[in-house]
C-alpha cells in the first residue's frame, strides 16, 4: 500500500511538472524569478488550509468549515490590530485561539454526538460566517496596523513572507504526520478505525487534534488573508474550502482516509495556483479558465491514478 | 446519554434566548398600533453598500414613524420572492425590493402588482415594472470613471479592466458603460479584460498577474468596484509601479475614499447609498398613502478624487 501511494505521487509531480514545462514554453513570462514569488505568495493561503484539511481527510474526515474559518479568525484578528491599540501578538493570539476553538468544537461534536464529520462541519460553516457577520457588523474591519499587514505584504531578502510561513507550516505539518505518534495514529485511525480503536488507540482525541489543528493552520490562513488584502472580510474565504480540499485530493489523498501525504498536497495547491496564474498570463477569458481548471483538476488525478497501478 | 440531554437543553435554550431577543426588537417598533408597516427584502446583507443602503432605510422608516421590517434575501431570488408572498400575507402597507436579479425576481413584482401592495425597487432593476424604482444607472458610473482616466491619460494609453461576478447587472451595466467611453477615445488601447469577482484578493492577483504580463505598458486600471481597485492599489504598490499606473473604481466605500485621500487611489465614484435608501421609505410612505410620488428617481453619481474627497 505505501508502495503505491508512492508510485501515485510520482504520477502527480509528473503532471505538474509537464503543466509547468507547457506553460514555460507557451508563455516566456511564466519561468522567471517575480512570478514563481508570485506564484507562491497567491497559493500559500490554500496550501495551509490544504495542509489542516489533510489531517482532516487522512483520519477519513472531511471539514466544510474552512472557508467561514478564515472569515470569523481574519475578522476577530483585525479587531484588534488597528494602528497603536494593542501589539501585534494580540491579534495574531486572538485569531489563532478562534480558529483552534472552532476547530475544537467541530471535533467535540463529531466525536461526542457521532454525526459525520460532513454534516457537522456543513453546520459549523454556516455557524462560522454568521458569527463573522455578527462580529464585523456586516461591514469590512479596515484601518490596521502596519506591523499586522506585514504579514500577509512584507518581504524579508526579496521573499515574500507569506512563502516563509508556508513553508515553516510544511515543515512542521510533515513532521507533525511522519514523525511523530499523533501522525501515525491519524494513519490508523482513517485506515481502519475499529482496529485502531482494538489496538488502544484513544480515537476520539486523535480526531480531536485534527480538527483543532485544521483550526489553527485555517486561521493562520484567515490572517494571512486579513493582512494580504489589509481587512476584515465577514465574507471572505467562501469557497476556499473546495480548493483547499481539490489541493488534498490532487495531490494524492484519498477522501476514504488512511493515505496522503504533505508533499503531495504541497504539489496540489502549487498546481492550481500555477494553472490560475498562467491562464492570468496567456489572458485567457474568465470563462474558459473555469473550464480548463476543471480539466487540469480530473486530468491530474487520471495521471495519478495511472500512476498508481502501474 | 445524559450530557447529550444537556447538550440538546442548552442548544434549545440558547435558541429560546435568540427568538426572545429578537421578538422584544420587533415590539418596541411597533406601539403605535396605526402605524404604517413596509417590508423591505434586501438583496444581501453580507454586502457592505447594501447594508449601507438598509440602514439609511432604517434611519428614514423612525425619522418619519413608520416600521420597516427587513430581510435578506441572502442573493437568493427564490427566498426574496418568498419574502415577498409573505409581506402580501402580512398585509404590509408596502413593499421595498432590492431585488436579487433582473428576472428571477420579476415575480414577486407581479405578485405585490396584483395584491395591490405599492412595490419599490431600489438599487437594481427587475424585468417586470415595479411602482417605482429609487436608484442609479450604472452605466453612468462606468462612463465617468472610465472618462476620467481618458482625460488623465490625454486620451492615449494601455488600460487594463477589471470586471465584476460576469452576467450580473452590475458588471454588464459597466461593462458597457466602460466600453462606450473605450470606442469613443480610440487613443486608448484595452490590453486586457478579466474577472476579479468584486473581490479583493482576487482583484490583487489579477494585478500581481497582469503585472508579469504587462509591465510598464500598463497605464491605467479600471476596477468595476472599489473592493478590486484596492486590491490592485496594493499589488500595483508592491510591484514599485504605483506612481506610473492610474487606478479607478466604483462605489466609494469608506476604505476607497480613505485611499483617494491618501493619493494611493486615483479616482472613485461615488454612489449614494444614504439617498437611496431615504428617497426608498419616502416613496413607498407616499405610494402607501395614496399621495402622488416620482415614478423613477434616479440618484446621480459623482466622481471622486482627492480635491473633493473630504466631502463624502
Amino acid at each position: 500500500m505505501n508502495r503505491f501511494s508512492k508510485l501515485g505521487q510520482y504520477g502527480i509531480f509528473l503532471a505538474f511538472a509537464l503543466i509547468c514545462l507547457a506553460l514555460a514554453l507557451s508563455t516566456p513570462k511564466f519561468f522567471t524569478v517575480s512570478n514563481l514569488l508570485i506564484i507562491g505568495n497567491q497559493v500559500s493561503i490554500n496550501a495551509l488550509l490544504a495542509f489542516g484539511v489533510t489531517f482532516v481527510i487522512i483520519t477519513g474526515g472531511i471539514d466544510l468549515s474552512l472557508g467561514s474559518m478564515v472569515a470569523v479568525t481574519g475578522v476577530a484578528a483585525a479587531s484588534f490590530a488597528h494602528p497603536d491599540t494593542y501589539p501585534l501578538v494580540v491579534p495574531l493570539l486572538v485569531g489563532l485561539a478562534a480558529g483552534s476553538a472552532m476547530g475544537a468544537f467541530n471535533g467535540l461534536v463529531i466525536t461526542k454526538s457521532k454525526v459525520p464529520p460532513f454534516i457537522v462541519t456543513l453546520g459549523t460553516m454556516t455557524i462560522g460566517r454568521g458569527l463573522a457577520l455578527i462580529l464585523s457588523k456586516g461591514r469590512p474591519v479596515s484601518n490596521l496596523s502596519d506591523a499586522f499587514n506585514f504579514i500577509g505584504g512584507g518581504n524579508i531578502a526579496g521573499i515574500p513572507f507569506p512563502i516563509i510561513i508556508l513553508l515553516i507550516a510544511f515543515a512542521v505539518c510533515s513532521i507533525v504526520l511522519n514523525k511523530t505518534i499523533l501522525g501515525r495514529y491519524m494513519y490508523a485511525v482513517g485506515g481502519n478505525e475499529p482496529a485502531a480503536r482494538a489496538s488502544g488507540i484513544r480515537v476520539s482525541r486523535v480526531k480531536m487534534w485534527v480538527y483543532t489543528i485544521c483550526g489553527l493552520l485555517s486561521a493562520l490562513g484567515g490572517i494571512l488573508l486579513t493582512s494580504r488584502i489589509t481587512t476584515g472580510q465577514p465574507n471572505a474565504g467562501a469557497g476556499f474550502e473546495l480548493d483547499a480540499i481539490a489541493a488534498a485530493i490532487i495531490g494524492g489523498t484519498s477522501t476514504s482516509g488512511g493515505t496522503g501525504t504533505m508533499t503531495g498536497t504541497l504539489i496540489g495547491a502549487l498546481l492550481i495556483g500555477v494553472i490560475s496564474n498562467s491562464l492570468d498570463l496567456l489572458n485567457v477569458t474568465s470563462y474558459y479558465q473555469q473550464v480548463v481548471m476543471g480539466v487540469i483538476i480530473i486530468g491530474a488525478v487520471v495521471l495519478d491514478g495511472v500512476g498508481k497501478k502501474d | 446519554m445524559k450530557r447529550n440531554a444537556i447538550f440538546a437543553t442548552l442548544v434549545a435554550a440558547a435558541f429560546l434566548w435568540g427568538c426572545n431577543n429578537q421578538s422584544s426588537d420587533n415590539e418596541s417598533g411597533s406601539e403605535g398600533g396605526k402605524k404604517l408597516v413596509i417590508g423591505a427584502t434586501m438583496l444581501s446583507m453580507q454586502n457592505e453598500f447594501i447594508v449601507n443602503v438598509s440602514d439609511a432605510m432604517e434611519a428614514k422608516a423612525k425619522e418619519m414613524g413608520v416600521e420597516l421590517i427587513t430581510v435578506d434575501a441572502e442573493r437568493s431570488a427564490l427566498k426574496q420572492v418568498e419574502q415577498v408572498e409573505s409581506f402580501i400575507g402580512q398585509g404590509v402597507d408596502a413593499i421595498i425590493m432590492n431585488p436579487c436579479e433582473v428576472e428571477a425576481s420579476s415575480p414577486a413584482v407581479k405578485l405585490a402588482m396584483d395584491a395591490k401592495i405599492p412595490i419599490i425597487n431600489v438599487n437594481s432593476e427587475t424585468s417586470a415594472k415595479p411602482t417605482a424604482f429609487v436608484g442609479s444607472d450604472d452605466t453612468e458610473s462606468a462612463r465617468i470613471a472610465m472618462k476620467y482616466i481618458a482625460e488623465k491619460l490625454g486620451g492615449k494609453g494601455n488600460v487594463l479592466m477589471m470586471h465584476g461576478f460576469m452576467g450580473q447587472a452590475a458588471q454588464i451595466r459597466r461593462d458597457n458603460g466602460a466600453k462606450e467611453i473605450l470606442k469613443a477615445n480610440p487613443g486608448l488601447r484595452l490590453l486586457a479584460e478579466q474577472t476579479g469577482e468584486w473581490d479583493r484578493a482576487k482583484g490583487m492577483s489579477l494585478t500581481e498577474n497582469w503585472i508579469q504580463s504587462y509591465g510598464d505598458k500598463i497605464n491605467a486600471i479600471f476596477a468595476q468596484n472599489d473592493e478590486m481597485g484596492m486590491g490592485a492599489v496594493k499589488a500595483l504598490e508592491a510591484a514599485g509601479l504605483k506612481g506610473k499606473v492610474l487606478v479607478v473604481s466604483v462605489d466609494a466605500i469608506p476604505d476607497a475614499l480613505q485611499a483617494v485621500k491618501k493619493g494611493t487611489l486615483d479616482a472613485t465614484v461615488f454612489q449614494n447609498a444614504k439617498e437611496q435608501g431615504g428617497k426608498a421609505i419616502e416613496t413607498a410612505v407616499k405610494a402607501a398613502k395614496k399621495e402622488a410620488f416620482e415614478k423613477e428617481v434616479l440618484i446621480p453619481f459623482q466622481l471622486v478624487t482627492k480635491e473633493n474627497a473630504g466631502n463624502f
